[in-house]
């Protein structure tokens, strides 16, 4: 009787280890933008050991994640069994069956997609119908601003005064032109009723070259633009294109001498040190700007709609760009899909909430459930802050303005970037410079496969028409 | 007879060996370099791009017809032209000066040539990121030294005009000490009894410099702007570090470009051509520069 007891407590305690160690001893090689976007993988390193999986990770340059992933792929090394990269590139690597549809593994490990707000979700995460990748990093441009400057008694006197409107945190671009105008000062003078010991200015945006096209994004989203017309013809030098250059140029007097040298930390700086006014950059610079390790403007850091442009109803049309938002994958070539689909999975949802609520990562909020959980945030602000925060950051993810994701996305986006900087730098008149993207994307497209270009961007337009981001 | 074969037998056996010894040579030359030359002329006829798994097509010189026809290929040909003409003469300027100055023995000569040599020895990405902590609008020391003589910050990296100016700048730094290199060893060269000769025929300080000095440097003058004008075709990291090619592409150069067509866009069959295109053009200019010495040498001679 007692051996039999002795049986079953060790059968027991065999099927218990059983369930802790879930996979066979697997390796599972993830491949990322090195520095703190790959910390999440490091939290789940311990975790996945006790299911038998043992995580290394392959860091690259953060404008380099196109290129290293894609000579793998041509070469198909399999280096890779779980790859985080951006979306723009979605497109290509789904059409040509670099990454594996996912639907069919999320019984290992259910990525709760209902949970990742719709947009961001079927124009970032999905291909022909189907799931080929699970955020991880929801980017998103937003407007901020310095609260307490908007909030001066003398300062809402004086920009009525000289603009006959109340100061408020701008919703259109013609509103923040003039507020970047209006609070663009030398040294010596007051701002808020503090003398200035340095020139301030009324805005800053992203100048080098990599991102810029997002920025220029922003504002021809607003215009009602698109990357092409239903035929494939280049729709970024159209008057809504021109437009948007030229208000992002106009803006560019009031912004830092040096703005277009401008990468993601020189903007996160310029506003975290408190002197510009107002700037648009991705979510996590809120969570950065109330670090008093990091910033001088803890707790005036303000967050808003992106602005856009007034219909003839009244109504504001605005779209947010979202550059980079991260994504991860499977690629066809790994030879251990479950195993690879858990730790994507996990990323993606388990170890989410503490990866988007933390300033050791620069992920961003993306899932419902984040959305509806202000507390998280509140280690970075007040509860009404964090409820703000998420609510901006939700609105303009639901009007998101996505990068181009068909195949040779990477190389269109070059000549957009190209034409965008050189248009503000002066290198290039606006239209001049839109005029000569546009050829080139239609040398592009005629490179590429111009039928099967066409297929893919309309099937991408189909999901912008679900959402209501575009009209036949 | 038999005296005369015997010896053609141990010449050609010679030559047998030899080539027999040249032969790993002659393989790893043909792998490594003529190959992917070959590789490379072939694929500047092809529209080939990795973007897409489309396979390679024959277009004669399609490629070459798009490439000259393309404003930003011109705009990179211009600005490593741009380089190459003030860059090469100021640092040859200052590195025959340096070099003159070195070349006369004093304590501490050594210890100053050893120093000077530190930017050579730099990785030209640390020199990159080095330059631009230099240059930054706020906290770069070279704004701060500008202050003193009035001069408002300058936002070296973000004006078109100004970050060329910083390509330059960073250039001379890293290669004028290069050059003041090879001159000093040219300089090491010339026999002193020459010297001794001018100093016999009453030569001035200048005209020694001028007449003797000079045309005995022509040589490694002409081998240090060979080199040099090569390097400038392949300036890639100061560049790429320092600004990207940008603001827009007022700092993109062929190597940039070549680089961002390439291995950026997969755009394999473009890349190649502008590779071609360099190749001959520096194969042009090596070429007319060497034979414009050579002359101007041999009409002296006469």
């Amino acid at each position: 009787m007692q051996a039999r007891k002795i049986l079953s407590l060790v059968f027991t305690a065999a099927l218990l280890l059983a369930a802790g160690s879930a996979f066979a001893q697997v390796k599972i090689t993830v491949y990322g933008d090195e520095g703190q976007n790959l910390t999440p993988v490091e939290w789940l390193k311990p975790l996945a050991a006790q299911k038998g999986i043992t995580l290394e990770t392959v860091g690259v340059p953060f404008t380099s994640v196109y290129e290293k992933l894609k000579t793998e792929f041509v070469g198909g090394t399999g280096a890779y069994d779980v790859v985080i990269f951006y979306p723009a590139y979605l497109g290509e690597f789904a059409e040509f069956e670099y990454i594996q549809p996912l639907d069919g593994l999320f019984s290992v490990h259910d990525p709760k997609m209902n949970d990742v707000v719709p947009a961001y979700r079927d124009l970032y995460d999905m291909y022909n119908g189907k799931t080929y990748a699970l955020p991880y990093d929801g980017d998103i441009l937003n407007l901020y601003f310095q609260k307490h400057i908007f909030e001066d008694a003398g300062e809402k006197a004086a920009f009525k005064a000289k603009f006959g409107q109340e100061l408020s945190v701008p919703k259109t671009w013609d509103d923040l032109l003039k507020v970047a105008q209006f609070f663009t000062r030398k040294k010596g003078e007051k701002l808020a009723g503090k003398t200035l010991d340095e020139d301030f200015y009324g805005f800053a945006f992203l100048g080098a070259r990599g991102f810029a096209y997002a920025w220029w994004g922003n504002i021809f989203g607003s215009l009602g633009g698109a990357y092409f017309d239903k035929n494939m013809k280049p729709m970024i030098n159209s008057p809504a294109g021109i437009q948007a250059l030229n208000i992002e140029k106009k803006l560019k007097e009031f912004c830092p001498p040096d703005v277009m040298s401008y990468g993601y930390t020189e903007l996160m700086n310029a506003y975290l040190q408190g002197r510009v006014a107002t700037m648009i950059q991705w979510s996590d610079v809120w969570k950065k700007a109330n670090d008093p390790k990091l910033s001088k403007i803890v707790h005036d850091a303000g967050i808003s709609q992106m602005p856009g442009v007034k219909q003839a109803d009244g109504k504001i049309y605005y779209r947010a760009a979202a550059p980079v938002g991260r994504v991860i994958a499977i690629p066809t070539t790994t030879k251990h899909p479950k195993e690879a689909f858990w730790v994507a999975s996990m990323l993606s949802l388990d170890l989410a909430m503490k990866s988007v609520a933390s300033n050791e990562t620069g992920e961003d909020p993306y899932r419902i459930s984040q959305f509806d959980s202000p507390q998280t945030f509140e280690k970075f602000g007040s509860n009404a802050e964090a409820k703000n925060y998420l609510a901006v950051v939700k609105d303009n993810l639901n009007h998101i303005f996505p990068d181009v994701n068909i195949p040779g996305s990477a190389e269109y986006l070059d000549a957009l970037d190209v034409a965008v900087t050189s248009g503000l730098s002066g290198g290039a008149e606006p239209a001049a410079a839109l005029n000569t993207a546009a050829a080139t994307w239609d040398k592009i497209t005629q490179n590429l496969d111009p039928a099967r270009q066409k297929k893919i961007y309309n099937a991408m337009l189909e999901s912008w028409k679900k959402h209501g981001f575009w009209k036949d | 007879m038999a005296g005369t074969q015997r010896a053609m037998t141990i010449e050609q056996s010679q030559k047998r060996f030899a080539r027999l010894i040249a032969l790993p040579g002659m393989v790893v030359l043909v792998l490594l370099v003529v190959g992917p030359l070959l590789y490379m002329f072939v694929n500047s006829f092809f529209l080939k791009t990795l973007a897409t798994p489309r396979p390679p097509r024959f277009a004669w010189f399609q490629n070459y017809g798009a490439l000259f026809s393309d404003q930003r290929f011109w705009n990179a040909f211009l600005k490593t032209m741009v380089i190459m003409v003030i860059g090469i003469p100021v640092q040859s300027v200052l590195a025959l000066v340096i070099a003159l100055l070195l070349n006369k023995k004093f304590p501490g000569s050594r210890i100053i040539v050893a120093l000077f040599l530190i930017p050579v020895m730099i990785t030209p990405v640390v020199a990159g990121f080095e330059w631009k902590i230099i240059l930054d609008n706020r906290f770069g020391p070279l704004n701060y030294l500008l202050g003193f003589f009035g001069i408002h910050p300058q936002a070296w990296l973000a004006e078109p005009a100004l970050a060329m100016a910083s390509i330059l700048i960073m250039d001379t730094w890293q290669w004028t000490p290069f050059v003041t290199l090879v001159l000093l060893a040219g300089l090491a060269a010339i026999p002193k009894q020459v010297y001794e000769a001018a100093s016999v025929d009453g030569s001035s300080e200048r005209e020694t410099l001028w007449r003797v000095t000079m045309p005995l440097l022509r040589p490694v003058f002409t081998l240090v702007i060979l080199l040099r004008i090569i390097f400038i075709f392949k300036i890639f990291d100061p560049v790429q570090i320092l600004t990207g090619g940008g603001p827009g592409i007022a700092t993109e150069t062929l190597s940039l470009l070549t680089y961002i067509i390439g291995f950026k866009n997969f755009n394999v069959g473009m890349s190649a051509t502008i590779a071609v295109v360099q190749l001959i053009v520096i194969t042009i200019i090596a070429k007319v520069f060497i034979s414009l010495v050579m002359n101007r040498r041999e009409g002296r001679q006469s």
